[in-house]
């Protein structure tokens, strides 16, 4: 084991691997599969021998539709007869773009917006509030064909905006919910009698202890998020056809879900690895900066 | 008191408000006139009645009396008007408790709401049930031993849940109980609340699995956070169990996420979900917001909204009072 090697020694190592050699195995092996899984996504056009994600084999006389896992097609075929690694490959760009789209504003415009209003209260925290309420009572469906009809277009950019957009009231709720029983904590009562100033103690004290529980938020949030992306395939409103998607494939599995159900398995396990390595890798980049451990 | 009217006033705010972005936007999206009386509303009338265009009776083409019948649409549900005006009229008819007539079907949207929402909430209320019966005591077992092998499976576990698409969960539990064993009706069944709850099992769980292991998530983190505190520590030096530390101590000031999320979650399932409505064969809210939507049909839109906005404004005040009875340092120093 590594951690057995002389501190002398492995002082001398690049910090690379100094990096990696206070990693467990699982936390490795989550990191690799995040940068595995990232580089295939912008990479994707160069990798040799990985087919068209749009190729309809059958079409064309090679191939046939609902094949299982073999040695033409590694995870087998959909019902369009179209590769599954290719689409899954292809896919996670539009997945993980949706899914870091969602987590990024939510965390960072729900995280902020939160703790500042459970922090400061009042009638800025009605206010803001109150704007939340709209925002989560007005059908996100409605919005989501008004903003498509008036730039008469349904590419990534758009999807992922309004999925992020419609991302920030949950987490402002959650943020806030948290800061409002840290801001009565000890920490804070001390700092205030300190002297210090609001903005400091929001940044330094409410805020780097609202983030665990926000982040913990974000991860099953992504999940449903990019599960969701799906939902709104099967309603003819995600990112058009035939681009690919996790959530697009899983749904789309659905009318052969009786004859074939590896279309509906691979993306989903493609979404399980992905949420539990960003928890794993997540959670350890936290233990290695905090002295309580973290609970991510 | 004060409290109750300023939470009223703010309920208002926010249904006016919600409305009218949805008003404004359904507006913008394509003309109601086409959903109340089909392709005759891009008929040019004005021309017909000029006679510039030549009048095809009964060979699909127009006609003077396609004419009349887009007039009297347009009559009957005031679509000449400017729309701020046709705004406040809605407002209006909605203070008087009517709140339309839905463009599809002529029915009364009050009728529609009355009988979709009961389905919607009982199985919001079934779902919300199963999530936390089986999170809360999951996510204690899980944080009372962090990072053990059965904290690490339970991980994994959630986010397996997670990820099972719940059409693909529907449709499973649906082929063993339904089809192989026959335990559960295929269909929803109306007859008496017995009947009503049994038919709505499956639906609930197929629902509130992800629902549970959202919240297992949440309370497993913000119980190991919780378990780090100093009072913890102190009830532990004074030698209490851990059973007692655990339920007593550390739960309830744990749960201010699991509160927040459990809130959001039931005030939107309160609109319906529309893929379980749909496998299952259940008349609610969800699909009925669903087909409006696409359909142009704003009356029905802006009924489920009112209704919608009402539950996520109700919910979150009684989160708030949730909050401070969770943790006495939240109240308001006042």
């Amino acid at each position: 084991m590594d951690t057995a090697v002389d501190p002398a020694v492995a002082a001398r190592r690049p910090w690379i691997r100094r990096f990696v050699a206070k990693m467990p195995w699982v936390t490795r092996f989550c990191a690799s599969w995040l940068i595995v899984i990232v580089a295939a996504a912008v990479f994707a056009d160069l990798i040799p021998g990985l087919a068209d994600p749009n190729y309809q084999g059958f079409l064309f006389g090679d191939g046939a539709t609902n094949e299982g896992p073999g040695l033409s097609h590694f995870l087998g075929t959909d019902n369009n007869s179209r590769d599954i690694l290719a689409r899954i490959v292809y896919g996670a760009r539009v997945s993980l773009t949706v899914a870091l789209a969602a987590v990024f504003m939510g965390v960072v415009f729900g995280g902020f917006f939160g703790s500042l209003v459970g922090f400061v209260r009042g009638k800025t925290d009605s206010t803001v509030m109150a704007v939340v309420d709209v925002i989560l009572a007005f059908p996100g469906l409605v919005l989501l064909l008004t903003v498509v009809t008036l730039l008469g277009r349904r590419d990534l950019v758009v999807i992922a905006t309004v999925i992020g957009f419609l991302s920030i009231p949950p987490y402002t709720r959650v943020a806030r919910a948290n800061a409002l029983s840290i801001s009565r904590r000890e920490f804070v009562t001390a700092a205030r009698a300190i002297g210090t100033k609001k903005r400091t103690i929001l940044f330094r004290e409410v805020i780097p202890n609202v983030l665990p529980t926000l982040l913990a938020y974000a991860m099953v949030n992504a999940a449903v998020i990019i599960l969701l992306e799906g939902a709104l395939a099967f309603l003819g409103l995600s990112v058009e056809p035939p681009t690919s998607s996790w959530g697009t494939m899983v749904n789309a599995s659905r009318v052969d879900l009786q004859i074939n159900v590896w279309p509906a398995i691979w993306p989903s396990l493609a979404l399980v690895f992905t949420v539990y390595s960003l928890n794993n890798v997540g959670d350890w980049l936290r233990r290695l900066r905090s002295v309580r451990s973290a609970a991510l | 008191m004060i409290v109750l009217a300023r939470r009223l006033v703010q309920l208002v705010a926010v249904v006016l408000a919600a409305t009218f972005l949805t008003f404004t936007a359904m507006n913008t999206l394509g003309d109601p006139l086409f959903n109340v009386v089909g392709f005759v509303a891009a008929v040019d009338c004005d021309a017909v009645e000029a006679g510039e265009i030549e009048d095809i009776s009964g060979q699909g083409g127009t006609s003077l009396g396609d004419c009349a019948v887009v007039a009297e649409a347009r009559e009957e549900f005031h679509l000449n008007e400017p729309l701020p005006i046709r705004y406040g009229r809605w407002v209006g008819d909605l203070i008087r408790g009517d709140f339309g007539t839905s463009f599809k079907n002529r029915m009364p949207v009050s009728t529609v709401l009355a009988d979709r929402l009961p389905k919607s909430l009982l199985l919001m209320g079934m779902a919300e049930v199963f999530a936390v019966a089986l999170s809360v005591p999951w996510a204690l077992a899980a944080a009372y031993r962090a990072n053990r092998a059965m904290d690490r499976a339970s991980t994994i576990g959630a986010f397996g849940m997670l990820a099972l698409p719940n059409f693909a969960l529907g449709v499973i539990l649906f082929y063993f109980f339904v089809v192989k064993w026959q335990i559960f009706p295929s269909r929803f069944e109306d007859d008496n609340l017995a009947v009503r709850l049994k038919s709505l099992v499956l639906p609930a769980l197929t629902l509130g699995m992800p629902l549970a292991a959202t919240y297992f998530r949440l309370l497993r983190t913000d119980l190991i956070t919780t378990l780090q505190e100093d009072f913890v520590v102190m009830a532990k030096a004074k030698g209490l169990s851990n059973r007692w530390i655990m339920f007593r101590h550390a739960l309830r000031p744990s749960m201010f996420s699991l509160v927040t999320v459990f809130g959001l979650n039931t005030a939107a399932l309160i609109g319906g979900a529309l893929i379980v409505e749909q496998i299952f064969s259940i008349p609610g809210l969800g699909r009925a917001l669903v087909e409006a939507s696409i359909r142009d049909d704003y009356p029905v839109v802006l009924g489920a909204t009112v209704v919608i906005a009402t539950g996520f404004v109700a919910i979150n005040f009684a989160v708030d009072l949730v909050y401070s009875y969770l943790d006495p340092r939240v109240r308001r120093e006042s």
